[in-house]
């Protein structure tokens, strides 16, 4: 049976640097401006300050009213807001009562800050009942449920939990029931509301947080530096609109980019520790799902979180792939600017390399004085982005915890 | 003439719902309006107890039975604020 073709036709994300769309946001990545900034934690038992991304000027009552804002955690406010704005920028009628349409959606832990906030209650406040609606406030498929009910999806409604793999995942198997045929259309994406005391002292413990303060937090994190130090925790969101590319053409809609393969693998290692070898294999799982060659490859959007570790061992996992290739193929990460958003991170960066293919420009790593020794072989793309030049398709790559490699390999409209 | 409590008991159910029910306007929030048309689900009823609890001091036993109308939840509020003024 011949495979479908999956089109990319919505866009929507929280803009972490403030009020502007998706056309904001990625004109601001190709400056390579950063989002982050040095915040103080509010309602944190200790004070606590370290650069962070947060979405400060987002107001879910403004945004979603106050009855839907008041039944819903902060990563299902990010949710819905974001997939209202990739809906409305797909054309598509507002509420589709439609059950050859689903969703799609990642990620890492749900609920937190409502987990949280009943910890405070029971511990700190000694009361001996929380919210009636702590359940459905932090499971972790809320989100999803909440944006069926807002968009009238009938169909499947998936909720993936892959660590910082999330939303590829989400993406990917998404992507592979609208190829199928199972579905026709899929609102897909990821959203992380992190930035909880807990949360935030838990990553501290690992050690993998970069520091910085008032003056230096904008360049906290620089993937692939010589002087990387870890990485920088953010809130936000990002929803894409998938369907097949027939269904796309029907109803005229505009179309950003292909969704041409999806990889996924485990490197069944390590909980923590990347290893290369899985990491490898799930680049090759994309190339070869969407039937394409390395060379054919432009540009790749790297996970790239600027650990010492994790970006070497990335970029052994591209020139193992990529070979002579390596040298010409452009690599950057984003996180650099829209910070690490956990489940939601692969969602916008997906969001970005789509971009990246409809005005064929890429975009940079930000904040690198010299790339480090063990991150070279790759054209690193280095403070602002390149215009004008040709991107026929693209990777995203999501190396999470646990081991788990998602890729998603897209192509341009143009060369498809 | 209906006591004090009484009207700040239905003050409180308007101010909850406002918050959370978007087509509830206080005028429709009477004593003869049911919880359904209102668009009030358990869940909510739970979280509207609860407020009570904590605006009053009083404590609602969890096995009372499902009000249909507002007006049944304001009797019921009424007769455990006076069971307890007696304990």
């Amino acid at each position: 049976m011949k495979k479908r073709r999956v089109a990319i036709t919505g866009l929507g994300l929280i803009n972490p640097y403030g009020e502007g769309d998706v056309e904001d946001f990625f004109a601001r990545i190709m400056r390579g401006e950063s989002a982050v900034r040095y915040h103080t934690l509010s309602n944190s038992p200790r004070p606590l300050a370290l650069p962070l991304v947060a979405c400060s000027h987002f107001n879910p009552i403004a945004v979603l009213g106050p009855p839907l804002a008041n039944a819903m955690d902060r990563f299902s406010h990010f949710a819905v807001a974001s997939a209202l704005s990739a809906w409305q920028d797909s054309g598509l009628a507002k509420h589709s009562n439609r059950d050859d349409y689903g969703v799609s959606w990642g990620t890492g832990s749900g609920g937190s800050l409502t987990i949280e906030r009943g910890y405070q209650t029971l511990y700190f406040e000694n009361k001996e009942k929380v919210s009636p609606l702590s359940i459905v406030l932090a499971m972790n498929n809320s989100a999803a449920s909440h944006i069926a009910m807002q968009l009238g999806l009938g169909g499947p409604c998936i909720t993936s939990t892959v660590a910082c793999a999330s939303s590829s995942v989400a993406i990917g198997e998404a992507f592979r029931r609208i190829r199928e045929g199972a579905v026709n259309l899929m609102l897909v994406g990821g959203s992380e509301a992190p930035l909880s005391y807990g949360v935030i002292r838990a990553w501290q413990a690992m050690r993998v947080l970069s520091e910085g303060d008032a003056t230096t937090a904008y360049r906290a994190c620089r993937p692939f530096s010589e002087n990387r130090a870890g990485l920088t925790l953010a809130e936000g969101a990002a929803a894409l609109v998938i369907e097949d590319w027939e269904h796309a053409c029907a109803r005229g809609a505009r179309i950003y980019a292909e969704i041409a393969g999806y990889g996924t693998t485990c490197d069944r290692t390590h909980i923590a520790r990347p290893d290369s070898g899985g990491q490898a294999r799930a680049i090759a799982s994309a190339l070869a799902d969407g039937g394409l060659h390395p060379h054919e490859i432009d540009y790749v959007n790297a996970h790239g979180t600027s650990t010492v570790e994790g970006d070497a061992i990335e970029i052994q996992s591209i020139k193992t792939i990529f070979g002579e290739h390596a040298g010409k193929l452009a690599v950057s990460a984003t996180k650099s600017m829209h910070g690490h958003s956990l489940g939601a991170a692969s969602a916008i960066e997906a969001l970005i390399t789509t971009l990246a293919l409809y005005h064929q420009a890429i975009p940079p790593t930000a904040n690198v004085t010299e790339i480090g020794a063990d991150c070279a072989g790759v054209d690193h793309v280095l403070s602002k982005g390149r215009s004008n030049v040709p991107v026929r398709a693209a990777l995203s790559n999501s190396f999470a915890f646990g081991g788990s490699n998602a890729v998603l390999a897209f192509r341009s409209v143009t060369s498809s | 003439m209906p006591h004090d409590n009484d009207m700040n008991d239905l003050a409180l159910i308007q101010n909850f719902l406002k918050d959370r029910v978007a087509s509830a306007s206080v005028d429709k929030i009477v004593p003869d309006a049911t919880l359904t048309e209102l668009g009030i689900d358990s869940l909510m009823l739970v979280e509207l107890i609860f407020e009570f609890e904590d605006k009053t001091g009083i404590t609602v036993p969890s096995d009372i039975p499902l009000p249909n109308t507002v007006g049944e939840l304001l009797q019921q509020l009424k007769d455990i604020r006076s069971q307890q003024a007696t304990k």
